[in-house]
């Protein structure tokens, strides 16, 4: 059994179908890069693995648990525990302004896992640390520029230890020059081994941090391959077209 | 005009005056904190889908908001121990009916407040495995908090004024003691000057610093 495993997903917002029986499987040594034109589910693929969505069907696996529970048609959902082992950082910011730095990391641990205060500090100043970021844990997050936001907000997801981590166009709202250092963040938690799903615009990117390229479109996984392969030899019309547009939008 | 002006009567009285003041902030303090836990707890009850919840409390914020408080609080006076046939003070209903009118106009404040945080903060909440209460408690009501607080001491500041209404019901605040003393004394124009004063010296600086906080907190919830 593959470490992520989707089978027969289905989820609809009223009546508008995203996916009618949607598979993907991913390894734990992988890191799942999304691709897709807009509107194609991508979003809504990583919110129904993070239990942030009811679907009407389907089965979701991960590291062998099932997580699927309410066998109700249509209410349907991710079993809340899947939120111990899956982590994910948004496009939005989202963290919570009225906490430091430090406060945003160790909130839920202390709150939702009983970690006692002064191990909670220790370990968020331990990735704030590694992250550079050791000396803005007293900072609020008005006072950090969106770069730093969203570093933060991937520091904060890891306190819980997650199996998994999801990436949703976390630098879709950046300027240009902070993308980079979200970047790299990004790559050193691949370098270190974390499994990801990611969902991302840009190519270059995709191409330096995936071991796996899914194309998907109008809910259906047209295309899944090695970076390279998809990159560079794509087998599917729908996929070339896809890149010869945003390659060619991209520059 | 031929009134003779004479603060000897105010300098002795103002022992009085202050013992006054003491009730009149006490009353405020606790309107304030009925206003700040029960307005919150309203607006909570607001946002639910569950329309046996959202209508009584919308009649209760609208009744509130929409009749004098003076007759709230002659009316808690009067007609509760007729109705439910209970005898509480005239201090402990004046607290119970300025609270419940604070409570109703804070309730609003919270309401705009909530619903200006940003939805992204409650899928944040979700991910990070807060459950529901915990998103409340460590998410939203800070939050809202910060975002109504200029809102919630101005309501609140509102009520120290209103407060002056239960020396109608015979509770001895600063309002109350300072008739007292005007008529006792015939000094209207010293005593009830020098009771204004004392309301405007509590009122007006709290007033300034609303927005000296509005500043703060923009600034801090930026983003
Ligand atoms: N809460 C919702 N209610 C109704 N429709 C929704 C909702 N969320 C998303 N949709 C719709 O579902 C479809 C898929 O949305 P989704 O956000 O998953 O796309 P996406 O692939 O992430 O697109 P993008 O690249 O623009 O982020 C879209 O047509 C969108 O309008
Ligand atoms: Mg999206």
């Amino acid at each position: 059994m593959a470490f992520v495993e989707i089978n027969g997903l289905v989820k609809r917002y009223g009546a508008l179908s995203i996916f009618e029986g949607f598979d993907l499987k991913m390894e734990a040594t992988d890191r799942l890069v999304l691709i897709g034109p807009s509107g194609c589910g991508k979003s809504t693929l990583l919110r129904c693995m993070m239990g942030l969505e009811d679907i009407a069907g389907g089965q979701i696996s991960l590291g062998g648990k099932e997580y699927i529970e309410g066998a109700e048609a249509g209410k349907m959902r991710i079993d809340a525990k899947i939120q111990k082992d899956v982590g994910m950082v948004f496009q939005h910011y989202t963290l919570f302004p009225h906490l430091s730095v430090l406060g945003n990391l160790c909130l839920a641990p202390t709150r939702s896992r009983g970690m006692k205060k002064a191990i909670a500090r220790d370990k968020a100043m331990e990735l704030l640390q590694r992250f550079g970021l050791a000396d803005r844990a007293d900072f609020y997050p008005s006072q950090l520029s969106g770069g730093q936001k969203q570093r933060v907000a991937i520091a904060r997801a890891l306190m819980l230890d997650p199996k998994l981590m999801l990436f949703d166009e976390v630098t879709s709202a950046l300027d240009p020059e902070l993308v980079n250092e979200v970047e790299n963040t990004m790559q050193d938690l691949a370098n270190a081994g974390m499994p990801m799903m990611i969902v991302t615009h840009d190519m270059h990117f995709a191409r330096n941090i995936a071991t796996k390229v899914v194309f998907q479109e109008r809910g259906k996984v047209i295309e899944a391959a090695a970076p390279d392969e998809l990159f560079g030899n794509p087998q599917q019309e729908r996929t070339r077209d896809f890149l010869r547009n945003v390659l060619h939008i991209n520059g | 005009m031929n009134y003779e002006f004479n603060w000897f009567y105010v300098q002795k009285s103002l022992p009085d005056l202050f013992d006054g003041l003491l009730v009149t902030l006490q009353l405020t303090l606790w309107a304030n904190a009925i206003g700040l836990v029960f307005g919150f707890l309203v607006a909570l009850g607001m946002m639910s889908k569950i329309k046996l919840i959202t209508w009584p409390l919308t009649i209760y914020i609208e009744f509130f908001r929409c009749t004098p408080a003076l007759i709230q609080l002659v009316w808690f006076f009067f007609c509760v121990p007729i109705i439910f046939n209970v005898w509480w003070s005239g201090y402990f209903m004046g607290i119970l009916a300025l609270g419940l009118n604070l409570a109703a106009f804070n309730a609003e404040a919270y309401r705009a407040a909530i619903q200006a945080i940003p939805h992204s903060h409650s899928d944040a909440s979700v991910a990070l495995g807060l459950n529901a209460f915990q998103r409340i408690i460590h998410v939203i009501l800070p939050q809202a908090l910060i975002l109504a607080l200029p809102v919630l001491i101005t309501n609140g500041i509102g009520i120290f004024q209103q407060s002056a209404l239960v020396a109608l019901i015979s509770v001895e605040d600063l309002m109350y003691q300072g008739r007292y003393i005007s008529t006792q004394t015939f000094r209207p124009i010293e005593t009830l000057t020098t009771v204004a004063l004392i309301y405007f010296a509590v009122s007006f600086p709290v007033s300034q610093a609303v927005s000296y906080i509005e500043r703060r907190t923009k600034r801090l919830l930026a983003n």
